[in-house]
Formats: C-alpha cells, sequence, structure tokens
C-alpha cells in the first residue's frame, strides 16, 4: 500500500481546487446532505432538551420514590381491560403494612377526592373563585418526608389533626395565587365542598414541563389530612400509596413492596401483579422507548436527505470523471496507478460532502442555540461527530462507483478523448 | 539524470545481428523490442497496427519515428512508453520484460522510466507549471520539500524559472511544451518519448523546441520523437521509418 499521509494531503488540495472551481454546482449537489445533516442536529437536540425536561421533572418525585397503584403501569391508550378494572381497591391499611418494610423508609396512603364525571362534586371555592379542577388529596404528614413537595410557608398538617380530623390543608402554589390573590393564604380559609379548612401550609411552585402538558396542573392540589377526605366523600376508594426506599435499597424496596402487596392482594403463585409500580426510572425507562423511536424516525428521515445528496454526488462525480477523462489520462500516463485515480476521486467525493456535512453542522448548531430558548436542549456529543461520519461515509460510498469508473478507464484513450 | 549519463557507442546494425544476446535480448540495451505485434479486432475483422517490429535502442540515443499517418507510430509509441502491451512479442525495457506486466508494474514504470511529452501539452489547467511538474514526483512518492527542489530544478533546466507559479493559460504555446518537456524529465527517466511534439507550435517555437532536444540530449538523456515532419526528424541521430506496421528503413543518419 503506497497510501501515504502525504497523498491524502495532496488529493485534499487537489479536491478543494477542484471544488473551489465549481462552487454553485458543488453546493447544490450536497444540499441533500446539508439537509440531512441538519435533521440530525435538530432532531438530536431535541430529543435530548425533551428528555432534560423530563428527566428533571420525573426526578424531582424521587428518585427512592415508588408509587404503586391498582392499575399496571406504562402509557395508556384507549380503555383499561376489564381485569384491571374490577381490580380491587388498595387500602390505607396497604400503605401502612408498606410502612414496616426493611427496605422502606415511608409509606404513605393518598385519597383521590378530586372531581371526577362520574362522583360527587365537591368545588373548592374562596376569594370569590369557585372552581371543579383543583386536585384534592387527602394524605398522611409523613408525605412531608418524602421531599417531593415542599413546603414555602407556614407547615403540613400533623398526625395529631389527622387523628382528631380537623379541617385544615396544605395549598400548591397555583391554588395560593388563584383563590388568595391579597396576602398570605396562611390562617385564612378556603372552602372544600360544604366545609370551610384552613390553610396552614403553601407549597413551592413545582417546574413543570411534559407532565400535564406544560400546564399548571401539578400546583393547583390541595392536601388534606387522609380522614378528612374520607369523611368528605365517603364512597372514594381510589388509593395509592407513595414507598420511600432507604438509599441504597432500591431494588430490595420493590420486592419487598412486591411480595407483601401479592401475598395481601391474594395473587395466586405464578399469576400476574393485580397492581402496578412505578419508579422514576421505569417513567423514564417507559419514556426513552419513546424517544428511541423518535431517534429512529430521525435516522429514517436524515437517511433519506443523505441518500438524495449521494445520488447527487454519484451523479455530478461521474459528470467529472468525463469532464475530465484526459486529465485521468495524463495522470496514468505519467504513473498514477488505478489506486491513484480510486483515492483522487473518492477523496473529492468526500470532501464534497464532508464540506456539506461541515455547513449542515454550522446551520443545525444554529438552529439548536434558537430552540436552546425553547428547551433546555444540548446536541449530544454524537450528533455533530455521527453527521459528519455519515456525510463522509456518503461521499465514500457513493463515490466508489464514479472512482471506479475513473479509474478503471484506459490511458490511450483518455489520452485520444476530446 | 544520473543513470542517462552513461553513454554506450551505438552499434553499427542495430537490427540485424545484435551482439551478445541473453534470453532473446541484448541487456546492454536499453530498449529491445523482439517481433512486436498489436493486433486490433475491429468487429470480426482484424487490424495489424503493428506486425512484426525489432529493434534496439541503446542507451543517450537520440531517434526519430517517422511514418505517414496510420502507419502505426502512435501504437509504437505507446507499447515503449508502456501505457499498452504487445498482442505478441517481447518488450525490455533496461532488461525487464515489460511485456508480462500488470497494471501497477506499468504505471511504476512509466512514472520512474519514462517522460511523456504530447503535442497538445496535456498540463493541468487549474494548476501552476510548479505543480503540473511535481505530479509525477507525487506518484513517485517523493516527500514534499524534495518535490519542490526536484521541481525547481527541472523547470530552470528549461529555462522557465521565473514562470514557476504561472498557471498554463497565461504562458505561451512554446511556454507550455517546456513545462510539459520539465514534467517529463524531472524523475530521471531513462527515456523522454515525445509524440509530434511541435505538432501545435509555430515554426520558430519548434525550432526552440528542437534546440532544447538537441541540448537535453547532450547532456545524455536518451529522446525519441514521434514525427510525421522530415525537417523534425533530421534533427535526430538515427531514423527509423514505418510503413504498415513495418520498419521500412532503420538508419543513422549522424
Ligand atoms: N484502438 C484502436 N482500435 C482499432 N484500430 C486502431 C486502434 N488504434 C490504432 N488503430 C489502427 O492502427 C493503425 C495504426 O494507428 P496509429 O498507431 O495511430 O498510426 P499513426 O500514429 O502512425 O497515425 C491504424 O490503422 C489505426 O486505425
Ligand atoms: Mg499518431
Amino acid at each position: 500500500m503506497r497510501i501515504l499521509r502525504s497523498d491524502i494531503y495532496e488529493n485534499l488540495k487537489m479536491a478543494l481546487a477542484t471544488l473551489r472551481a465549481n462552487k454553485l454546482r458543488s453546493f447544490l449537489t450536497v444540499f441533500g446532505v446539508v439537509i440531512g445533516i441538519i435533521t440530525v442536529m435538530l432532531i438530536a437536540s431535541i430529543i435530548s432538551g425533551i428528555d432534560v425536561s423530563v428527566t428533571r421533572e420525573v426526578e424531582s418525585f424521587g428518585t427512592r420514590s415508588i408509587y404503586i397503584s391498582k392499575f399496571s403501569p406504562g402509557i395508556q391508550i384507549g380503555r383499561r381491560s376489564r381485569e384491571e378494572r374490577m381490580r380491587k381497591e388498595l387500602t390505607y391499611d396497604d400503605a401502612i403494612a408498606l410502612q414496616s418494610l426493611p427496605a422502606i423508609e415511608l409509606s404513605v396512603p393518598f385519597l383521590d377526592i378530586t372531581n371526577n364525571p362520574f362522583g360527587q362534586k365537591l368545588m373548592v371555592s374562596g376569594g370569590g373563585k369557585t372552581s371543579a379542577q383543583v386536585a384534592l388529596q387527602g394524605t398522611l404528614p409523613e408525605f412531608e418526608k418524602a421531599g417531593t413537595q415542599v413546603i414555602s410557608e407556614g407547615r403540613f398538617f400533623t398526625q395529631t389533626e389527622n387523628d382528631t380530623n380537623q379541617l385544615v390543608c396544605v395549598v400548591g402554589s397555583k391554588v395560593a395565587d388563584d383563590f388568595f390573590k391579597i396576602g398570605s393564604p396562611l390562617a385564612q380559609t378556603i372552602k372544600i365542598g360544604p366545609q370551610e379548612f384552613r390553610v396552614v401550609g403553601v407549597l413551592e411552585q413545582r417546574e413543570q414541563f411534559l407532565i400535564g402538558g406544560g400546564s399548571d396542573d401539578q400546583n393547583n392540589v390541595i392536601y388534606v389530612p387522609f380522614n378528612v377526605a374520607q369523611k368528605l366523600k365517603p364512597n372514594a376508594d381510589d388509593i395509592y400509596i407513595l414507598a420511600v426506599a432507604r438509599a441504597g435499597l432500591m431494588e430490595e424496596a420493590k420486592d419487598q413492596v412486591r411480595d407483601t402487596l401479592r401475598v395481601r392482594r391474594q395473587v395466586p403463585f405464578a399469576a400476574n401483579d393485580n397492581f402496578g409500580m412505578e419508579t422514576s426510572e421505569s417513567i423514564l425507562d417507559n419514556f426513552r422507548s419513546i424517544t428511541a423511536g423518535l431517534a429512529i424516525a430521525m435516522v429514517v428521515i436524515s437517511s433519506v436527505g443523505l441518500m438524495v445528496g449521494g445520488i447527487g454526488v454519484m451523479n455530478i462525480m461521474l459528470v467529472s470523471v468525463t469532464e475530465r477523462t484526459r486529465e485521468i489520462g495524463v495522470r496514468k500516463a505519467i504513473g498514477a496507478r488505478r489506486a491513484d485515480i480510486m483515492w483522487q476521486f473518492l477523496i473529492e467525493a468526500a470532501t464534497l460532502t464532508g464540506l456539506g456535512g461541515v455547513v449542515g453542522l454550522s446551520i443545525g448548531w444554529g438552529l439548536t442555540l434558537l430552540l436552546r430558548l425553547l428547551l433546555p436542549s444540548y446536541v449530544p456529543l454524537w450528533a455533530p461527530i455521527g453527521g459528519l461520519l455519515a456525510s463522509v461515509g456518503i461521499g465514500l460510498v457513493f463515490g466508489l462507483w464514479p472512482a471506479w469508473k475513473a479509474a478503471r478507464l484506459d490511458p490511450i484513450e483518455s489520452l485520444r478523448y476530446e | 539524470m544520473s543513470d542517462a549519463t552513461v553513454t554506450l557507442s551505438p552499434t553499427e546494425n542495430v537490427i540485424n545481428a545484435p551482439a551478445t544476446e541473453v534470453d532473446g535480448h541484448d541487456p546492454s540495451m536499453l530498449i529491445s523490442m523482439r517481433d512486436i505485434w498489436k493486433t486490433y479486432q475491429m468487429g470480426t475483422e482484424k487490424v495489424h497496427a503493428l506486425h512484426g517490429v525489432s529493434f534496439d535502442i541503446p542507451r543517450g540515443e537520440y531517434i526519430a519515428i517517422i511514418g505517414p499517418s496510420g502507419s502505426g507510430k502512435s501504437t509504437l509509441m505507446n507499447l515503449i512508453g508502456c501505457l499498452d502491451t504487445p498482442t505478441q512479442g517481447q518488450y525490455w525495457l533496461n532488461g525487464k520484460n515489460v511485456s508480462e506486466m500488470d497494471d501497477d508494474e506499468l504505471a511504476r514504470i512509466r512514472n520512474q522510466e519514462v517522460g511523456f511529452v504530447f503535442q497538445t501539452f496535456n498540463l493541468l489547467a487549474r494548476a501552476t507549471a510548479l505543480h503540473n511538474v511535481e505530479l509525477p514526483l507525487i506518484y513517485g512518492g517523493v516527500s514534499a520539500s524534495q518535490r519542490h527542489e526536484m521541481a525547481k530544478q527541472a523547470l530552470t533546466a528549461v529555462d522557465l524559472t521565473d514562470r514557476m507559479s504561472h498557471k498554463p493559460n497565461e504562458l505561451s504555446g512554446g511556454q507550455r511544451q517546456r513545462v510539459a518537456i520539465a514534467r517529463a524529465l524531472v524523475n530521471h527517466p531513462s527515456i523522454l518519448l515525445a509524440d509530434e511534439p511541435t505538432g501545435a507550435l509555430d515554426s520558430h517555437t519548434s525550432a526552440e523546441i528542437m534546440d532544447l532536444f538537441e541540448r537535453l540530449h547532450s547532456e545524455g538523456n536518451t529522446i525519441i520523437v514521434v514525427t510525421h515532419e522530415h525537417d523534425i526528424a533530421e534533427r535526430a541521430h538515427r531514423v527509423i521509418s514505418i510503413r504498415d506496421g513495418m520498419i521500412e528503413k532503420d538508419e543513422r543518419i549522424r
């Protein structure tokens, strides 16, 4: 092999000179490549941006948190199966039972008494405003220790307040803004259904991006003592449980919760769980299986662009070989081997598409900077590297046939070519 | 140019009785052709561009190949220059049997042993004179700095010291041909092969180029000029006349 570094350098110089001589034609040729690379850059940074946001948001619910409900986890499309709908509810006692597991730090039940189309209506009113849209949750003061909701003003309600059915509540930041326009909500009252509740605490605002569709739902919430919630809506049985694992014992915690609930809910051996557990990790896994699909779609879309570009490059290289038949003849006469001619045209094609790639990367990079105004996006390192490799690769692959044609030309006939 | 300085005195009757044959050729000769045929298949018909050509050329000779159009001059020239291989027959160049070489070996021989000068110059239009002259050295794997030195030397040898960074379209016809000659000489080849080198030049410039050939010959280069013009052929020391693919006459004129 006599393909020295200086040969590649010489070829590169020659290729650049040729491209400079045909600027417009070169640019039109690599347009497809430019578009393909821009697509890669943009979609990669969109995916990364969404991923960062979702990860941040999901992890704010606690990396040690296990959310347990009677439904199986995952994204639900359409109506749940009859078996799922017929499952028995989780209970307060389930939550208390989990509390005593060795790998569990704390476990709290939630009773969802939010208005729903079929249930009894509980309107929330205060400060002259009435709404049916506020999420109403009964829970225990232990919840505060989970650290997923932080009090910004006042305090959480106490176990005693729960046990003695005190009408106290902790409100989300949106509720605080909507119902208490003037002054602090603390010690003021808000009416839930027929009863007046005293606000003892206000929650910090949660950043939210995807979950809840970008609305402010996460902050439009009121927590009341579990016992009070049961009294407010006696037929409510929509219970879910938040269990927090001890540090470093996430896997053990999940196993223990599963084993305990299977026994308590009399799941036969070998049958599937009749409840669902979600962790930030499982939610992210789920989410990432969607973005993986997006990434594949991106690869397909940009491949089409790159293919179109590649065919353009092949076409232009074939033209170039014909135009330069005589030059090829001269080069062969003065000692160029087939491999030398082959490399010359391959490197020229790769330089062409590589420059297209660089243009695409620059434009794409500019666009991702704009995108950053909307999303906390970044460009993952693989995108420019992969994009550049792909664009150079396209040149090499689609330049192969023209280069081979050039290399095979007969020197005598080429020298005679007009 | 170091290997070309060994000038052997040409024997009197080069064609008929080579003195010391080894393996059917004379190893002291630069070029030995034995019963060379070149046949082209044109449909069902066979065209013999060359039939049974044999001759020897010692180092340092200045030879003209002359003949009418279609007589086989270019075909012979392409064989001598290793751009093509014979259909039949043996060709030794510098003791190496070229008739059996593959494509890459031929390319190497062209690069190292042969310098071509064409009627239409065949320079790369976008490259400077210097880069055009460097080209054979690039394919010869010569390092960039050495390449530069050698190309400058070759351009100096053809009196183009002050035109090195000019592109072909900034040069006159005679200057272009001198760039082409510098390119042919830069690798210090065993033979300089020129096919109608003055065909595209006016008579004054032609004379200049022929003077240059004469000087290069006096410096020890082996030169073969293909032409159909007698006054060009008469500048050589030996004239091989071909007609219908055969050697008609092979005479020493100087
Ligand atoms: N590639 C080819 N295919 C067929 N015939 C050819 C080819 N090259 C040369 N010939 C024929 O060989 C003969 C000699 O051609 P050539 O060597 O070019 O002659 P010259 O250079 O003396 O004019 C001519 O009859 C020509 O038609
Ligand atoms: Mg001819």
